[in-house]
């Protein structure tokens, strides 16, 4: 159309003009956004990939909720450093001979973020509301051996008789029977200490308006966007050397490193598709931070089922593949090598249980003398991942060729865990993180008969031996001897095999070069966050009581 | 008239109430337990039953339906099963927020997408109109997840201009790249529409004669050709708006926007029910109330409608 022709050279003239304006602005305007330039002074930036559930400590089932609450409330012991039990609340802690009582007297002066001074009362308090049917607590197994525990949660009596006040600061709680890990117990999330009146005021707001004794207070919580917790100026132990911290709800993988690389995040939990790139990287391999955490990556084999019911059909399940090969080139190295269910730094100091390398003549072999001369089917059940559908396909691979023909099946996550928790599956893709760091948990909730389906033993494995050493291990109050237990237990449940044990993961972390005092610990809700500090990175001065000199 | 708007009313009242009874017959029919992701890891069966109960989930369907739609006549949209929170308390947050993004990919995929048809359209066989087509054939065709990464990479990372995600204080610099990445594929159709539209009024008649008058080309194209050609633009950028605001989670995952399409996703994997219900219910009241304000601005620009109505 002719009479558009002007038309088109003014339009010419506009685009270059655009054009050149925008490229100008932008070289103007590259590196105008310095590193971490939306940050606050002073404040630890960490990611989510998930909001956090609830703050609850009665409700709190998931470790992103665990770790806020640790640095939010305190009970009365925790996990020290090296995962031992110290006092926490608690200044002291007495055991019976018959380790049916504990007696505790609490340190004076702890006080909620509210200002009232914590008491024994607290405790029994915040114990019994775990098991009141109202609170609808998931875990309530932390204190059903309590003396009076089931009379309670069935609505006989109005107390837990075995919780008993002595005091303004002591306390006593006595069980039915021994039970050895029950120290663990209390320092799990669960065994928090919550204000009475917060609770009531708030009723079900109280899991995102939390009020501890921790060293952190909660100041604001954008669901889904970030959490804000300053730091307790009034809190009874070691405070922290940052003036709050800041997580922040990233979902993406890719944009938690964008973002970490740009310096708004100071620490990051490396994702597997990143982790290449991070441990060659000149800049990042050196602030790389490994930890072992207490897991167990397992194939379920359901033992209620043919042909997982005969025991030389899971031996041989074990035989068939060739585990330390995938762990080495699929996994990169990021982990170690499982022999049993057992992580074995919770076993230490012992005999090295052997347990199945690859052998597929022997695997061959024990089907055979099972009566599967020509292998079987089975579909493996596993949630819908990425990378655990690329290690199942390799795992496909060696099955078939010891003649067992494995159909991969995925479902999305609840779906999944139903078809488990019903025993639908033949045989699933699942792993066992720990909640407290002792051998029994990686033993009771998965093999132990009175366990199956939700409770833990997705395998429906049942031995009664199994059962009673098990039960034994947790009323043995002596250390040395529980642990020749656990051992005895995990070699009687390697040559039973009802799962194909595969790996422990490690934890892969990168901190920012201005980071200092990073300690990884093997489970969530340990770290109190009040060992981390922000290097100082102008005056490059390391006063870590000096709070005031540690801002950015 | 009145007639006419009533009738859109009520059926609008019917399809929604439709929506809500076979998105809750859907939801139920899906495998997977509303409970397992509550109790975590390790239960008693006494506490899973007890929950399970608690819940209401263990009553008949329609019992469940009736208790529910109970609910939404008294304006309510029920509490999470995992964070007890109001659902309708959840929503008008996450609304507002999936508003804001909605709107502003809308308007920067509107005021390009037009712009840019326009341009295209007035030089057609030109270098801009063919660089203009490819363009919008790339933008159609890139998935939003990969466009948004590159963006991120580009402008968060290589160039850092703007910040990688987040919503900050509510700054509009955190606006700037979710919108575009959500704008970019809307903006390719209109363009596309704008053009071809734009193309054929400009063969009308009454163009010509309209030039013959004298009017000057940018009042032709303005205010003639352009008004005539409005009619199919309006009707895609009132349908991808609609959609924007039942949230778009890719965009929103990526980028960490609080919108219903997060919402929505999160509680259908966990099998959150009030959740769902109230996200589909929410976004089903959107975009029909959208459609019916389309309908309304069809009877205003274009007065056949108005007769035949």
């Amino acid at each position: 159309m002719r009479y558009f022709s002007r038309y088109n050279l003014r339009l010419n003239g506009l685009r270059w003009f655009l054009f050149i304006t925008i490229a100008i602005s932008s070289v103007f305007c590259a590196g105008c956004q310095e590193k971490g330039k939306h940050k606050l002074p002073g404040f630890l930036y960490l990611r989510l990939n998930t909001n956090p559930t609830t703050l609850d400590p009665a409700l709190i089932v998931d470790v992103a909720s665990a770790n806020i609450a640790a640095k939010l409330f305190n009970g009365l012991v925790r996990f020290g450093e090296r995962m031992e039990i110290v006092p926490d609340i608690a200044r002291t802690i007495e055991v019976s001979p018959d380790g049916t009582r504990y007696s505790f007297e609490l340190r004076p002066g702890v006080r909620f973020s509210n200002g009232r001074e914590v008491a024994a009362a607290d405790f029994k308090y915040s114990f019994e509301r775990i098991l009141n049917p109202g609170t609808k607590s998931p875990r309530t197994w932390v204190f059903s051996r309590v003396e009076g525990a089931q009379e309670y949660m069935t609505g006989k009596t109005k107390g837990v008789s075995g919780i008993r006040v002595k005091g303004q600061n002591k306390l006593e709680i006595v069980l039915d029977r021994p039970f050895a890990l029950f120290l663990q117990f209390l320092a799990l999330p669960t065994a928090y200490c919550v204000p009475k009146e917060e609770v009531e005021q708030w009723k079900k707001d109280f899991s995102f308006h939390p009020v501890g004794t921790g060293p952190f207070i909660l100041e604001e919580w954008k669901h889904n966007v970030s959490l804000k917790m300053t730091a307790n100026p009034n809190y009874f132990d070691n405070r922290a050397k940052v003036l709050g911290i800041i997580y922040r709800v990233i979902p993406e993988d890719l944009t938690a490193v964008y973002e970490f690389s740009s310096g708004n995040l100071d620490l990051l939990s490396i994702p597997q598709a990143e982790f290449r790139r991070f441990i060659t990287h000149p800049q990042w391999k050196g602030l790389i931070k490994e930890a072992v955490t207490l897991n167990t990556y397992y194939l379920g084999l359901n033992c209620r089922k043919p042909p997982f019911d005969n025991p030389k059909v899971r031996q041989a399940m074990n035989y068939s593949v060739d585990r330390e090969k995938i762990l080495k080139t699929l996994l990169e190295g990021r982990g170690e090598l499982a022999s049993g269910p057992v992580p074995p730094v919770l076993l230490p100091a012992g005999e090295t249980v052997p347990g199945y390398g690859y052998n597929p003549d022997r695997a061959r072999s024990l089907l055979k003398e099972a009566g599967y001369p020509d292998g079987f089917e089975i579909k493996i059940y596993q949630s819908s991942d990425q990378e655990t559908l690329e290690v199942l396909e390799v795992i496909q691979q060696y099955l078939e060729k010891a003649g067992i023909r494995a159909q991969i099946i995925q479902r999305e996550w609840s779906s999944f865990k139903e078809a488990l928790n019903k025993g639908e599956a033949d045989c699933f893709w699942l792993s066992w993180w720990a909640d407290y760091p002792d051998a029994e948990n990686f033993l009771f909730p998965t093999f132990h008969s009175g366990n199956w389906g939700a409770g833990g033993n997705r395998a429906y494995f049942k031995d009664g031996e199994i059962d009673r050493l098990i039960e034994e291990a947790q009323r043995t109050i002596a250390s040395g001897k529980r642990l020749s237990l656990y051992r005895e237990i995990e070699r009687k449940i390697i040559t039973q095999a009802p799962w194909v044990f595969f790996w422990h993961k490690k934890e892969y972390v990168v901190t920012q070069p201005w980071l200092k005092g990073v300690r990884l610990y093997s489970l969530p809700g340990v770290d109190k966050g009040t060992q981390v500090y922000i290097e100082n990175r102008i005056k490059n001065v390391k006063n870590p009581e000096d709070r005031s000199q540690n801002s950015e | 008239m009145a007639a006419y708007l009533l009738r859109k009313i009520f059926m609008l009242l019917l399809t929604l109430l439709g929506i809500t009874f076979v998105t809750f017959l859907l939801i139920k029919s899906l495998p997977g337990d509303p409970v397992q992701g509550l109790i975590g890891e390790r239960a008693e069966q006494a506490t899973v039953e007890r929950i399970r109960r608690e819940l209401g989930a263990d009553q008949p369907l329609l019992l469940q339906y009736r208790g529910y739609l109970k609910l939404i006549f008294t304006g309510d949209l029920g509490t999470s099963y995992y964070t007890n929170r109001k659902v309708l308390d959840d929503l008008k947050a996450k609304c507002l927020h999936t508003f804001e993004l909605a709107f502003a990919a809308m308007l920067f995929a509107s005021l390009t997408g037009i712009l840019l048809g326009t341009l295209m359209a007035v030089t057609r066989g030109s270098i801009l109109d063919r660089i203009g087509l490819l363009v919008s054939a790339g933008g159609i065709s890139l998935p939003v997840f990969w466009l948004g990464l590159t963006l991120m990479l580009i402008f968060s990372f290589l160039i850092p201009l703007l910040p990688p995600s987040g919503m900050g204080e509510g700054e509009l610099i955190y606006l700037i790249l979710p919108a575009s990445t959500l704008g970019i594929s809307s903006a390719a159709y209109i363009v596309r529409i704008t053009r071809s539209s734009l193309l054929e009024v400009l063969t009308q008649p009454y163009i010509t004669t309209a030039r013959s008058k004298g009017l000057t080309k940018t009042k032709v194209i303005l205010k003639h050709a352009l008004k005539n050609a409005l009619l199919p633009i309006i009707t895609l950028i009132g349908l991808d708006f609609g959609s924007y605001l039942n949230g778009s989670v890719l965009t929103e995952t990526i980028f960490g926007w609080d919108g219903v399409g997060r919402y929505a996703v999160e509680g259908i994997m966990r099998r959150d029910y009030p959740v769902v219900m109230g996200t589909v219910l929410t976004g089903a009241a959107f975009f029909v109330f959208i459609n019916f304000f389309v309908d309304l601005i069809y009877l205003y620009l274009d007065p056949r409608i108005r007769v035949r109505e």
